[in-house]
């Protein structure tokens, strides 16, 4: 820009009054010097035309779409615990569906392995007899299914149950073939549990030396899912850790 | 632009631990730090990444606004506009051009926005048309100084005034016009420049 005054206006004043005059707040007297001096000076008429013309150019652009991302992103890399807010308003709860079915699909989710194991036949044959045997047991010994309500779940009041129930059965019938009968069951579901241990070296066991046999590992594949269903099944349980000490206690009598 | 007292108490509950607030000033706020990015960046992908180092740094400092000191939304633009000078100054700056001289000389020879100037011979849909001029005025605009750049973008596309752009830009008002005036010349130069060679 050139440092001239033409028509009483300096150009720097030029300069500091372009954006007011293209605002269309110039008035009065400073508009008619400030259209003067872009009429009359060489640099600052040329100009004037160059910044309305950038002025529109700019005005032109809309405004861009943020990417529908951005906002979850920004949730996740800030507070992240807003995503999982998000995520669920997005999948709000339908209508018409009940707390109970709500349940149910939010168990059903890691049940389903379980479920899909309990359904082969195989195991659903030897859960069925262990809880034939388990019913038929506490039958004989005088347990009313109303009591059952009344069992405590704690581990050590299993225990003791088991072990009050099992000492009046074995009393009674111990001479009886049957109580062969339901500790052969005991034992096939002990057989069952026992290689669910992660150990990869197996114990005395030689029935479970059976890495080269796909039948055989088919068993402890079953197995391994046992002891996860003995631990789910057991809701009121105060404690994942001590369940399995029931099977284990259960292994230690018959065997 | 914005109602101070509703915002002062966005930005207390948000201090408070109120997920939902903030929230909501991420919905208020990130289609505009996400534009000034844009159109500073020139590219979505560093506009995103950009957008998100805004936020984060805002939610950090979020306590450090004042209410009594200028709008909210002077202080968005503020940490936005940092956040842009100090990440092109780190790496992509040395391609910029530093003086409208130089820039005009430089593009002089390169030609780049020629090569996205559609073909005048064919006549495009009115929506094409008018969507290549504005990635046309876009790339120009990726073109500026980045101080002429910001100051065309903080007015002519966001539309703050003057003083509070003097206060993102810490400069003088007088300065801001004055860059404000070279920004939209220069930009006006480069787009005269480029048409006069398709035509
Ligand atoms: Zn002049």
């Amino acid at each position: 820009m050139s440092d001239q005054t033409s028509n009483g206006m300096h150009c720097n004043e030029f300069d500091l009054l372009l954006s007011d005059a293209l605002d269309g707040v110039l008035t009065g007297a400073q508009l008619d010097r400030f259209q003067a001096h872009t009429r009359g000076c060489k640099a600052c008429g040329p100009l004037f035309a160059e910044v309305e013309a950038g002025r529109n150019w700019l005005k032109g652009l809309t405004e861009v779409e943020p990417p529908a991302s951005l906002v979850t992103n920004i949730l996740a890399s800030t507070t992240g615990v807003d995503t999982q807010r998000l995520r669920t308003v997005e999948r709000a709860p339908q209508p018409g569906i009940t707390w109970l079915e709500r349940v149910q699909a939010s168990v059903s989710g890691f049940m389903e392995p379980i479920w899909a194991t309990v359904r082969q036949p195989r195991f659903a044959m030897s859960f069925g007899m262990a809880f034939f045997a388990l019913s038929v047991g506490l039958t004989v010994a005088g347990v009313k299914p109303a009591d059952l309500t009344k069992i405590s779940l704690r581990p050590a009041a299993i225990r003791r149950t088991y072990y009050s129930t099992r000492a009046q059965v074995v009393h009674r019938y111990e001479n009886i073939r049957f109580v062969y009968e339901v500790e052969s069951r005991v034992r096939e579901i002990k057989r069952n549990i026992t290689p669910a241990e992660p150990a990869p070296a197996k114990p005395k066991d030689n029935k479970n030396d059976t890495t080269q046999q796909p039948e055989q590992k088919q068993e402890r594949n079953y197995s391994q899912t046992d002891s996860h269903l003995i631990l789910a099944s057991a809701p009121l349980g105060p404690s994942v850790n001590d369940l399995p000490v029931v099977s284990v206690t259960t292994d230690r009598r018959f065997v | 632009m914005e109602d101070v007292q509703v915002v002062a108490m966005l930005v207390r509950r948000c201090i408070a631990g109120d997920a939902a607030a903030w929230e909501e000033i991420v919905q208020n706020y990130n289609r505009r730090i996400y534009n000034i990015c844009y159109r500073f960046a020139g590219s979505g992908d560093d506009a995103e990444d950009l957008t998100q180092e805004v936020f984060i740094k805002m939610y950090r400092t979020l306590s450090s606004y004042d209410h009594t000191k200028g709008a909210f939304v002077t202080w968005v633009t503020t940490i936005t506009r940092n956040l842009l000078v100090d990440h092109f100054r780190k790496g992509k700056q040395d391609r910029m051009t530093d003086s409208i001289d130089t820039a005009a000389s430089e593009h002089e020879d390169a030609q780049p926005l020629s090569e996205q100037i559609p073909d005048q011979s064919a006549p495009p849909d009115a929506h094409i048309r008018s969507r290549e001029v504005s990635e046309t005025v876009h790339s120009a605009l990726a073109k500026l100084s980045p101080e002429l750049r910001e100051a065309v973008i903080l007015r002519d596309l966001q539309d703050m005034d003057y003083r509070e752009i003097a206060t993102a830009l810490r400069v003088p008002e007088g300065t801001v016009k004055s860059r404000i005036n070279r920004g939209r010349a220069e930009l006006a130069r480069l787009l005269q420049r480029t048409y006069r060679q398709v035509m």
